[in-house]
């Protein structure tokens, strides 16, 4: 069974391999019958029948059209997914225990696309419209159980419209991935190992942002607090702008891997619930990875590469 | 955001089109169905609407199944079974409506939708006239919009929009459905099916009483239309046989079943041959109508002994058939003494003045003619008068008609003078069937209708064989030779008010009722006559020789060739198919070309920025590259940008430009 489901994986990857941008063509497009096409089927065959047995011209003629019909929506049902590009557009990081979500931007051609269907393999579907000359930005969501890096699976994308008794479809790797980081648990501080004062003691640090002493303005950045913004430039349409200003403390605080006790994971966790917490007290603080430091530092910037890191961290088995 | 989650709950749009359509649906067949299928529908309709609307719950299980059984025992009580055509569709159709209550899935619906398809089917059995087919297809697109529907996101649903597509679709699905009605084989039914029940199936019965003709006459509906290949012969030559009734009990006329009904007669075909077809009505009834002697060879329809044309099953659609005729030929030249026993035969003790005057004539003439020339003569110079409205007869008709009342329609004279020529010893029988009938100079067709009924006599002569006689000819002529609108000038004919036939001195109601009736005969002739024998000659004519397998792969080869078609025509793909943005990359060479700043095939992007961007001040040099850099980022870099904001920027680029 598994071996199979390889072989079909690495068949498709061949067939059409992943790319952010997909234009869905001849390649990428099957058409099946749908349980209610056999269905429709069995009616036309039932109203032949009766058209023979009656010798009824009239049956004959609509069971013909109708026949005619359902091989012509065919045509239909394909024309309903040919052109559509869909673009899969960077996911969110985000934590495990939480749905990852992967945008996806569907843009149409000078035809308007009805209930388009986007979900993964053997699960509900989104449906959508997409008018024509336009785009529709849909997102799929994904529990993740696992931190690191996730590759998004194959979406498939289908449709059964106009008459629902045929299925167009395909399978599209839009080469998404997303970051998951560890999942936060909250602990308390003593316990979670800062190595605060003593060993982590520097000098007077100014290379940090902090909170105390006022050094200038910077651009806001995503996740910067807005308590810090400067509402009088951003009134004169001159933009979003953030004080910046200096910590002045001694003491540096440090997360420190190593410092912790229970299984990596755990250990993880405890580290990226400090790192939002600090980050949030906008309190400067290095992380200490084995060998990896970063930092010190905070705001957005740091506290995302501080994730990453924690999201990323291989070095589990000798820690 | 326009999305979400696919429940299999019936989307508005589907809901409203499946009630349209089920009283389109519903509608031609309420002649045929118990009328309190309507009541029905109207609580069921209400039911599901309020369900929709939130007021009311689906019904439960057990309300279900008791609305199924008192249903099913409703059609029992007003049909008196629940098998046959007529209880069939009842039952469907009940089905149908029921069905509505529990609408709750996609699933359902689509059940809904297919037994709509089969009771359009079941409703051609009833009615196939061009009308009735071309109210059907409002039924067709309503439920294939009901389809369409189904499929629809909630959010797109407009109603009319919907059944745009569904006709849409229909219209090009008829090439395709033409080539199959035209070339896909007729078979032979597979089996024997209930046929419609005959509601007032009037026409030509089994057997004749005085009277019965005359009230026949008072219906204008159509029979049948005859066409010829050459001349159409004159209005006196057109006896439009249907049956012979020779047995008589003293009253009525019966048709008689013999053995040797079976046996084909004996006939030798002289003179002129007239080739002919006849589309003919449902009439419920085996016997077709022909001129006599008539040869046909469909092999479904045979020639009896009497010389009627038979079909082997009761006529139930409307039924094409081709014939020739040879009026001349010699018919039965010899009898059986069995026979000739059976064509004299009469029942004892009635009508003694009749058998008296027979034995007067046959002393007078030995001879047969001279006789049967005797007998016609009475009725023409005697005080005989013919009307549709008769004295009533008692119990010796014979006696009375003749030598009392004197007046009568044709069933009177014929019954009178089979009997006489009977009592005088000479074979003879009643001959019941159409006389005459409308002519349509146009299509150059025969147009009988059931006041064109008739009853005519044949008597038989060794070596001569049957010999046809109309009595009433000889009381009025004008009924032979111009039909019955003007031998009864005195007697309106019952045809009703609305009847256009009523009108038929208004010129322009008449050129209507023409033209229409026109319509109809094409329509009979070549659609719902196009079975097996028809379809069979068509082909011949069209291909030579008939080959099913060659019409096959012709058949598929060609409907391949039709998709083809149907297909460039949907994809059109001379049209180059842009993605939004390298539309809206088109639309900024476009308007950059209008400032004779055009961009040269092979330049790229970049360097055409370079080029012309010397030209422009500030701000127009920064639209232009965020524009630029908005599309490079887009299609090289993968980093998608929205298509609203390449509109936004090539907007604010055009602006820039204007206010120079």
């Amino acid at each position: 069974m598994s071996a199979w489901r390889h072989w079909l994986a690495a068949w498709w990857s061949r067939r059409l391999p992943a790319q952010t941008r997909v234009k869905l063509g001849q390649k990428h497009i099957f058409i099946v019958p749908t349980m209610a096409g056999y269905a429709f089927a069995a009616a036309l065959l039932l109203m032949l029948m009766v058209a023979i047995n009656y010798q009824n011209s009239l049956a004959y003629a609509l069971t013909f059209l109708l026949a005619s019909v359902g091989l012509l929506s065919i045509l239909h049902t394909w024309r309903n997914l040919a052109g559509l590009q869909l673009i899969g557009l960077p996911a969110e990081a985000c934590f495990v225990g939480e749905n990852a979500r992967f945008p996806i931007r569907l843009q149409a051609t000078r035809r308007t696309y009805q209930a388009i269907g986007l979900g993964w393999l053997r699960q509900k579907m989104l449906v959508t419209d997409v008018a024509k000359h336009s785009e529709q930005q849909v997102e799929l969501s994904l529990a993740v159980k696992r931190r690191g890096k996730h590759s998004a699976e194959r979406i498939r994308v289908e449709t059964r419209f106009p008459l629902g008794i045929w299925v167009a479809w395909s399978q599209v790797d839009l080469a998404q991935s997303v970051l998951v980081y560890p999942k936060p648990i909250e602990a308390p501080l003593e316990l979670a190992g800062v190595a605060a004062g003593e060993d982590a003691v520097e000098g007077l640090a100014t290379a940090g942002r902090g909170v105390d002493d006022y050094q200038g303005l910077e651009a806001w950045q995503q996740g910067d607090s807005l308590r810090r913004v400067n509402w009088k430039a951003w009134s004169k349409g001159q933009g979003l702008w953030i004080k910046q200003f200096a910590e002045l403390k001694g003491a540096q605080t440090q997360l420190n891997f190593s410092a912790l006790g229970g299984d990596v994971e755990y250990r993880l966790s405890v580290l990226c619930a400090q790192v939002l917490k600090l980050t949030q007290q906008e309190t400067p603080f290095s992380l200490q990875l084995l060998e990896q430091t970063i930092g010190p530092g905070t705001g957005a910037a740091h506290q995302a590469e501080c994730l990453t890191a924690l999201a990323l961290f291989a070095g589990a088995e000798h820690g | 955001m326009a999305e979400h989650k696919i429940k299999p709950s019936i989307p508005r749009n589907s809901l409203i089109w499946l009630l349209i359509a089920q009283v389109l649906v519903i509608l031609p067949l309420l002649w045929h169905v118990p009328l309190w299928i309507i009541g029905l529908w109207l609580v069921c309709a209400a039911w599901r609407i309020q369900v929709f609307r939130m007021r009311m719950q689906f019904p439960k299980a057990i309300v279900k199944v008791a609305m199924m059984v008192s249903a099913a025992f409703a059609v029992y009580l007003s049909r008196g079974s629940l098998v046959g055509l007529d209880a069939g569709v009842a039952l469907l159709l009940t089905a149908f409506v029921l069905k509505l209550v529990e609408l709750r899935s996609k699933r359902d619906a689509l059940v809904l939708i297919y037994l709509g398809f089969f009771t359009v089917v079941t409703s051609y059995l009833f009615d196939d006239s061009i009308l009735a087919a071309g109210y059907s297809l409002l039924s067709v697109t309503a439920l294939l919009a009901a389809l369409v529907g189904l499929q629809q996101t909630v959010l797109t649903g407009r109603p009319g929009k919907t059944v745009t597509q569904a006709a849409a679709i229909l219209l090009q699905a008829i090439p395709v459905a033409l080539l199959l009605f035209l070339f896909f084989p007729r078979l032979d039914p597979l089996w024997v099916l209930p046929a419609p029940k005959d509601k007032g199936v009037t026409g030509i019965s089994d057997h004749m009483s005085p009277g019965d003709i005359a009230e026949l006459s008072q219906s204008s509906e159509l029979v049948f239309r005859a066409s010829f290949t050459g001349e159409i012969p004159t209005q006196n030559q057109l006896y439009w046989r249907a049956l012979t009734l020779p047995y008589f009990d003293g009253r009525t006329w019966h048709m008689q079943n013999m053995t040797s009904d079976l046996l084909a007669p004996e006939w030798q075909a002289q003179g002129d041959m007239l080739e002919y077809s006849v589309i003919m009505q449902p009439s419920s009834r085996t016997w077709l109508y022909s001129l006599a002697v008539s040869q046909t060879e469909q092999k479904d329809i045979r020639l009896m002994n009497d010389f009627r044309l038979q079909h082997n099953t009761p006529i139930h659609r409307t039924y094409l058939y081709q014939a020739r005729a040879w009026p001349e030929a010699l018919a039965e030249p010899k009898l059986s003494p069995e026979k000739y026993r059976f064509y004299l035969q009469l029942p004892h003790k009635v009508n003694p003045q009749a058998r008296a005057w027979a034995q007067q004539l046959r002393q007078s003439y030995p001879d047969d003619e001279s006789l049967v020339r005797a007998v016609l003569r009475t009725f023409n110079q005697g005080e005989y008068f013919y009307t549709l409205k008769p004295p009533r007869l008692g119990k010796h008709s014979v006696d009375e008609f003749l030598f009392a009342t004197q007046t009568g329609f044709c069933e009177h004279y014929s019954s009178s003078m089979t009997f006489v020529l009977r009592a005088a010893g000479i074979p003879a029988r009643v001959v019941t069937g159409y006389q005459g009938g409308e002519v349509n100079r146009a299509e150059n067709y025969v147009q009988v209708r059931q006041y064109d009924a008739h009853s005519w006599v044949e008597y038989w002569r060794l070596g001569f064989g049957w010999h046809r006689v109309d009595p009433t000819f000889q009381v009025a002529p004008e009924r032979i030779e111009q039909g019955l609108q003007e031998a009864l000038r005195g007697e309106s004919l019952n045809t009703g008010l609305l009847s256009p036939l009523s009108y038929r001195h208004i010129n322009w109601i008449n050129q209507l009722r023409i033209s229409w009736d026109t319509l109809n005969y094409t329509w009979q002739k070549n659609v719902l006559g196009y079975q097996a024998e028809r379809q069979k000659n068509w082909l011949k004519g069209l291909l030579g020789e008939i080959s099913w397998q060659r019409i096959g792969v012709g058949l598929v080869i060609t409907i391949a060739l039709l998709f083809a078609l149907i297909s460039l025509w949907l994809f059109k793909p001379w049209q180059t198919r842009l993605s939004e943005t390298q539309r809206l990359l088109k639309q900024f060479e476009r308007l950059l070309a209008k400032r004779q700043y055009k961009r040269e095939p092979a330049e790229g992007l970049r360097a055409f920025q370079a080029r012309i961007q010397a030209d422009l001040s500030p701000p127009q040099r920064m639209a232009l590259d965020a524009f630029v850099h908005s599309y490079e980022q887009n299609e090289y870099a993968n980093v998608p940008v929205p298509a609203v904001q390449l509109k936004q920027q090539l907007q604010t680029l055009r602006h820039s430009l204007a206010g120079r």
